[in-house]
């Protein structure tokens, strides 16, 4: 008789919980139930969950069943202590009823109010959440463990900059020493898009992190935020960019007098894809100004070709010829034209 | 006579030092049981008193760790040795390295000066006898020109003790 019953509250927990409940006992009833807090419909608004595993004897409800967290992310062990003793005290209340549901319904509701990351960034051990300093953090889908953005930012190109370090002296050292890294898992690298968690090492995708380093800028080293800043303001003030801004405003300003575009000299004429050899520096915003002259140097160079026709012909192979060097020289990194060009040339003059 | 001396190392770098002001504060409120920090002025070498934990064989026992922090901690590992005399065990060498993986290829950021000295006690508390490596003396010759222990390729073939 009591024993149908319990079923029957068993059979409402899967109702209600379905695939986020995995019964491995009818009677006497042991459930593993996987819970979120409610208000986490958005993935990124998540910041705990837990699976409770709750146990009952044959004595239930007589007897309250035991209660205990079988896996849990976000929640460190005081607040795993917070969520188990909230569901034990409702336990108590309802001693000698049929509690299940209700005390699913508890731990819910607890993890709930829990919702928050808590604590220290485990990287610089100063809180995550600080109302003084406003430090954006971010979390790891794959564990739930959160890091102040430009911590963990540090700390991926870090060892970004380490792989690449390994790997040159790999390919450098004789296969035998490959061999026997291989053998003690010495450097037991992570693959290219994966990375593991500095706290828990469970591995994430390297994604998850790569959309942050847009808001700490992908040039921060490991040294600090500042230097970055301090090298943006050098280059607006470097001769190269001087000497580059007065270039751009001259014809910037003989343009305005010919109110209109003006006719590129014949070895400067472009195409998409091609890059002029001439001092330019780095920053992203010159780049973008760069691009912008480019657009307007193009439109010159199909006016001219309605005009002159084959005339410029030759010149463009040559540039094309030209072009094709470069990228044998540049190797593996073409991909990224603009950036390496102006390394290259940044080099000698600064 | 213990170790390459700091000297021919960077100092500090502002994160470093920021994290280890935190490192030691979090420390004085709550140290790990069995560990006393002796206090110095130099944040970039700690000395630490480890005692033996009771009910092990190095129950009563006294040692001391020193732990040098490279600029870019905690990127890099710090390195931590024992001060001779080391305490005899299958994985410390008498010139005090310790053959402790967190110490090296699985250092992680998250790591702290306190959660190493709970490793290291651990890994004494859980000795099965009293002896040194079995290749230590070939080690400790290779060590003698001051060799630092995070030079050392190390093999972990011993997850045991």
């Amino acid at each position: 008789m009591a024993e149908e019953e319990v079923v029957a509250e068993v059979e409402a927990v899967e109702a209600v919980y379905g695939d986020d409940c995995v019964v491995l006992e009818k009677y006497p009833p042991h459930l593993h139930i996987h819970m979120k807090p409610r208000t986490a419909d958005v993935s990124s608004q998540q910041f705990v969950e837990a699976t409770i595993g709750i146990r009952a004897s044959s004595k239930y409800p007589g007897e309250p069943p035991s209660i205990s967290i079988v896996d849990s992310k976000g929640l460190d062990e005081q607040r795993q202590k917070q969520l188990l003793s909230i569901v034990y005290d409702n336990a108590a209340e309802l001693s000698s009823c049929f509690m299940l549901v209700a005390l699913c319904e508890a731990a819910v509701e607890k993890l709930s109010s829990m919702n928050h990351p808590d604590g220290n960034c485990p990287l610089c051990l100063y809180p995550l959440v600080n109302e003084d300093d406003g430090l954006p953090f971010m979390k790891l889908m794959s564990c739930f463990h959160c890091f102040h953005c430009e911590c963990i930012i540090r700390w991926w190109n870090w060892i970004r900059t380490r792989k690449e370090a390994d790997d040159a002296n790999a390919s450098r050292s004789s296969t035998s020493q490959k061999d026997m890294e291989d053998q003690t898992g010495r450097s037991e690298m992570i693959d290219e898009d994966m990375g593991k968690c500095p706290v828990c090492r469970k591995l994430f995708l390297a994604k998850d992190i790569e959309h942050v380093l847009d808001l700490v800028g992908t040039h921060s080293d490991v040294n600090s935020a500042e230097t970055v800043v301090l090298d943006e303001h050098n280059l607006l003030q470097s001769d190269s960019e001087k000497i580059r801004r007065q270039k751009f405003e001259s014809i910037l300003k003989v343009q305005q007098e010919n109110s209109g575009l003006i006719e590129p000299k014949k070895h400067e004429v472009l195409l998409p894809g091609m890059f002029l050899p001439r001092p330019v520096e780095s920053t992203s915003t010159s780049t973008d100004k760069e691009t912008k002259e480019e657009g307007n140097n193009n439109q010159a160079v199909d006016s001219q070709g309605t005009q002159g026709g084959s005339s410029n012909r030759p010149s463009t192979s040559k540039h094309k010829k030209f072009n094709g060097r470069m990228h044998t020289q540049r190797g593996r990194n073409s991909g990224k034209h603009v950036r390496q060009w102006i390394r290259k040339e940044d080099g000698p003059t600064s | 006579m213990t170790s390459p001396s700091p000297s021919s190392r960077k100092s500090l770098s502002k994160i470093a030092c920021n994290r280890l002001q935190k490192e030691l504060v979090e420390w004085e409120l709550n140290p790990p049981a069995g560990f006393k920090h002796k206090v110095t002025d130099n944040l970039q070498r700690w000395v630490i008193e480890v005692n033996g934990a009771p009910g092990t064989l190095y129950a009563g026992e006294t040692y001391q760790l020193q732990v040098d922090f490279p600029e870019h901690y905690p990127m890099e590992a710090p390195q931590v040795i024992f001060i001779p005399p080391a305490p005899l065990h299958p994985h410390i060498y008498s010139n005090g390295h310790i053959c402790l993986d967190i110490l090296y290829d699985s250092w992680s950021p998250a790591m702290t000066v306190s959660s190493i000295c709970i490793s290291i006690l651990s890994m004494l508390s859980s000795s099965p006898a009293k002896q040194r490596p079995a290749d230590n003396d070939r080690y400790v010759k290779n060590c003698r020109n001051g060799r630092s222990p995070k030079e050392t390729r190390w093999w972990f073939h011993d997850d045991k003790v």
